[in-house]
């Protein structure tokens, strides 16, 4: 059994409210208000509700048009968990009402996907049944934006991936948390990971019994299910912590969730030790850097990089460790996008009535990357890359599959 | 090791310009911030000392300064710094299509969203209000349909009793098809007024205006609400020659376009520079050896991250925005250095209960006081540490709200820092 003490009070995300001094910096930098008249904004609904401790029992409806991006977050000079404050009004509101259909299929990315996988050819049939279900509409009933593609499946996940590399054994060890979309969807981001750990002297080890960070349930309101997916994940991540072990994430979204979001959710003390155990990839290899032990025998890349930064990334307030590494590349050059939110949110942008909003806030990053022709487009969110394909054609990657290709 | 020649703590004015003008001198820098400070909230003008201790309006700011006490921010900073730093501060607006107008030695007055007027310094073109008052004999007051907090009728109130009961007062009402939904802001009429539809629209109805029809076109003033366009003054600049005549944003509340514009010029002018911004980090100590500090402790998500250098500029807000915070009563605490601070002693000098009175506040000195390098000093003047700069709001001694000299102390101190 894990244990339930909690935070003090005065330092629980969900008391947060009683410090807003009302200064609107959370709306102005809100990047949903800004494409929606119809959302009154964070300060009207997070932290002016959240000061009554949701002891009321009056909804803002408005509130299902908060992504959860965090740059209310970001904006606040008052140490506001806004956005949390929005997750667990939103999930109030749910204890009394129902889901629309699609949210039980947005929410629950990894049980579909542990189901198609169980299968035989479970993946192509998957991967076809998509583009069939597009095709026929299927999905536009069911309230998922018929415009985008689903992320595909890979033939094989990354935990399959993964059995099959040769490590070099070492006693530095990092866990890696692959989330849903590397172990379904793209693999060979995980793959490109561990060579990179390796070059750098570390074996990484996959811990099977992690599940689900438990974002996408979040933002659609599941939390007790959430609070379940924590509780695993949590007691996994102290596990690791007694024995030195750090737990790496290369998704900015899924380490946002693993160190800052549950503690904030649920508040618990050990959802906050465990969070002292989780870093970032790259933050990570900025540490070794710190430290003179990152690796620095690279190939030239000789390259432009256009990128992005994930908004989950600047609520980590580590900066952008991307950048710094990126500085021993070779011949390559980053350029910051800084364009704002690219409106996609995990999957806020799947939702058909929340497609065009979606589509909106990223036009400006849009037009940045069609300006700026750059070699490559770089981006650690899953998510955010789809959007980047989606609205300009470009093809983005991870930074870490840069990287691992200047170890050859 | 994360090591630069300057780490900046605070992302307000004074922060955005320390790491400005230190980067400019090419030093490689670091700018740690956690949340927006107060520069979206002002209007963007600079005032640099609108009243005095005795609540006297002043005409000639740069003289003025020579009679403030001793422990004033402007006494250390010095007129030549301050003169320097609006040089430096101007320069980059103006390159970056935000050109300021002012003088150091007199006020300008700018409308405010009820149409009194207040005096300023430097504003931009688009909110220098006593820069094109004279000649003007029909003022046409411009409001937006549903958008909050602009009054027409007071404004005309007010405007009377500022510009004189000769003059013609009109109130327009502009339709932007933004309504349905929430209120609208200033920042969402900015924003549509981004695009071309937005600003063809709105020069079609200001056409539309009683008062142009008939007699001088340049005899007509166009006040609006600060709207004209989310970025630079492009959009001032069309509607001012589409209409024909000067068209004058008021300050208002906030959040404030025109601080957005300056927040983001200044961000992309350090980007510009290759400056590391780090967002969302919140700087809890630091690390000292004797009198000099090696770096600073910043929290992240889960963790602390520490950054080293040889010069720290200290720009936290003070009171108002954490910088400088008190827990018990008389006992304000600076929580990353541990530095100082200077407070008014005694509860019966603490405050005054007129919150808008003519005295200024005593709890609103409260600061960290500085040698004229700008270093923080201890009670008996000595200094405490020789690495560590104090710029804006954190600096003791001066009311910024009573004296109207709040982005003035920012943008001097900062500047004088950085060049230290
Ligand atoms: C509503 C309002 C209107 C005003 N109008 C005007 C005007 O019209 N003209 C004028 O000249 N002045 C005006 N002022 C005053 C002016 O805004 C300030 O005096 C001046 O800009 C101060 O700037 P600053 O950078 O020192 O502080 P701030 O703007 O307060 O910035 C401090 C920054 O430091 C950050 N910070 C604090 N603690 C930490 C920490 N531990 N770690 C990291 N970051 C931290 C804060 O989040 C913030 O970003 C106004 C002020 C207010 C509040
Ligand atoms: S999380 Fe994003 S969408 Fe939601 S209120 Fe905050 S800024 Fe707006
Ligand atoms: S930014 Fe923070 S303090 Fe300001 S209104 Fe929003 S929640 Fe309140």
């Amino acid at each position: 059994m894990s244990d339930k003490t909690m935070i003090d009070e005065e330092e629980r995300a969900i008391y947060s409210g009683d410090h807003c001094l009302s200064c609107t910096s959370c709306m102005a930098n809100c990047p949903v208000m800004a494409a929606a008249k119809d959302y009154r904004g964070p300060k009207l609904v997070a932290p002016a509700h959240g000061r009554m401790h949701f002891s009321e029992d009056d909804t803002e409806l408005s509130l299902d048009f908060c992504s959860n991006c965090k740059s209310c977050d970001r904006a606040c000079p008052s140490g506001v968990a806004v956005s949390t404050l929005n997750m667990l009004q939103r999930a109030e509101y749910y204890k009394k009402h129902p889901h629309p259909q699609r949210d039980d299929m947005l929410a629950h990315a990894e049980k579909m996907a542990k189901l198609v996988n169980a299968l035989p050819l479970g993946t192509t049939f998957a991967n076809l049944g998509m583009k069939i279900g597009r095709s026929l509409g299927m999905f536009d009933s069911m309230g998922i934006a018929g415009e985008r593609e689903m992320p595909a499946y890979a033939s094989n996940t990354f935990a399959q991936e993964f059995r099959k590399i040769k490590q070099p054994s070492s006693d530095k060890k990092v866990v890696f948390f692959p989330g849903c979309s590397i172990n379904y969807n793209e693999p060979h981001i995980g793959v490109a990971f561990v060579k990179v750990m390796n070059a750098n002297g570390y074996e990484v080890i996959l811990d099977e019994a992690f599940n689900c960070c438990g974002s996408p349930l979040v933002v659609t309101g599941y939390l007790d299910e959430a609070h379940e997916h924590a509780e695993n994940n949590v007691e996994r991540i102290l596990y690791w912590k007694r024995q030195g072990i750090p737990v790496v994430a290369t998704c900015t979204s899924c380490s946002l969730m693993l160190r800052k979001e549950y503690e904030e959710l649920f508040g618990e003390e050990a959802m906050k030790e465990a969070g002292e155990n989780v870093y970032d990839a790259f933050e990570f290899l900025e540490m070794l850097d710190a430290e003179g032990k990152f690796n620095t025998k690279l190939a030239p890349v000789n390259e432009k990089f256009l990128y992005h930064v994930p908004c989950h990334l600047k609520a980590a307030g580590i900066g952008t460790p991307v950048v710094s590494i990126f500085r021993h590349l070779p011949g390559a050059k980053v350029e910051l996008a800084d364009a704002g939110c690219c409106g996609m949110s995990g999957n806020y942008g799947f939702k058909k009535d929340k497609y065009e909003i979606s589509m909106k806030i990223g036009e400006k990053l849009f037009s940045r990357i069609k300006a700026a022709h750059a070699d490559d487009v770089i981006c650690e969110c899953p998510t955010c890359r789809m959007q980047i394909q989606h609205g300009t054609q470009a093809e983005p990657c991870h930074p870490i599959e840069i990287l691992a290709k200047a170890y050859q | 090791m994360i090591r630069s020649d300057v780490v900046v703590i605070g992302g307000g004015f004074a922060g955005l310009i320390a790491a400005l003008a230190s980067a400019k001198r090419g030093k490689s820098v670091t700018l740690l911030t956690y949340g927006e400070g107060t520069l979206t909230l002002n209007s963007g003008v600079i005032d640099v000392l609108g009243f005095d201790e005795n609540h006297n309006a002043v005409e000639n700011p740069l003289a003025a300064i020579e009679n403030l006490p001793a422990d004033h921010p402007y006494k250390k900073i010095g007129t030549k710094a301050l003169e320097e730093s609006i040089d430096f501060f101007t320069a980059v607006a103006r390159k970056n299509h935000i050109p300021y107008h002012g003088s150091l030695d007199r006020q300008m007055m700018v409308p405010t969203a009820v149409g009194t007027l207040k005096p300023t310094c430097f504003a931009p073109h688009s909110l220098s209000g006593s820069e094109v008052f004279p000649g003007k004999k029909r003022i046409v007051i411009v409001g937006i349909k549903g958008l909050k907090d602009f009054y027409g009728d007071i404004m005309v109130e007010n405007l009377k009793k500022s510009l004189g009961e000769d003059k013609s007062y009109e109130v327009l009402e502009v339709e932007t098809g933004l309504t349905g939904g929430r209120d609208i802001t200033t920042q969402d009429v900015a924003r549509w007024m981004d695009t071309d539809e937005g600003t063809s629209s709105f020069s079609k109805q200001l056409l539309k205006a009683e008062s142009l029809q008939n007699g001088n076109t340049t005899d007509v003033l166009f006040v609006v609400p600060q709207v004209l366009g989310t970025k630079g003054h492009a959009c001032y600049q069309t509607i001012s020659s589409r209409v024909g005549t000067d068209v004058v944003e008021t300050t208002c509340l906030p959040p404030s376009v025109n601080g957005m514009r300056l927040q983001a010029l200044l961000i992309d002018s350090l980007r510009e520079l290759g400056v590391d911004i780090v967002e969302n980090t919140k700087v809890v100590g630091a690390e000292k050896d004797g009198t000099q500090a090696t770096a600073v402790i910043a929290q992240t998500a889960s963790n602390q991250k520490r950054y080293y250098a040889k010069k720290f500029i200290l720009a936290t807000g003070g009171f108002y925005s954490g910088g400088i915070t008190m827990r018990d009563f008389e006992q304000p605490k600076e929580m990353i250095f541990d530095l100082p601070v200077y407070f008014v002693k005694g509860e019966e000098n603490w405050s005054n209960k007129e919150l808008f009175s003519n005295k200024p506040q005593g709890f609103a000195k409260t600061g960290i006081l500085t040698d004229e390098t700008l270093r923080p000093v201890d009670e008996s003047g000595k200094r405490v540490l020789d690495n560590v700069y104090v710029v804006g709001r954190n600096l003791g001694g001066y009311d910024f709200c009573f004296e109207h000299s709040g982005n003035g102390v920012a943008l001097a101190s900062a500047y004088k820092a950085a060049m230290m």
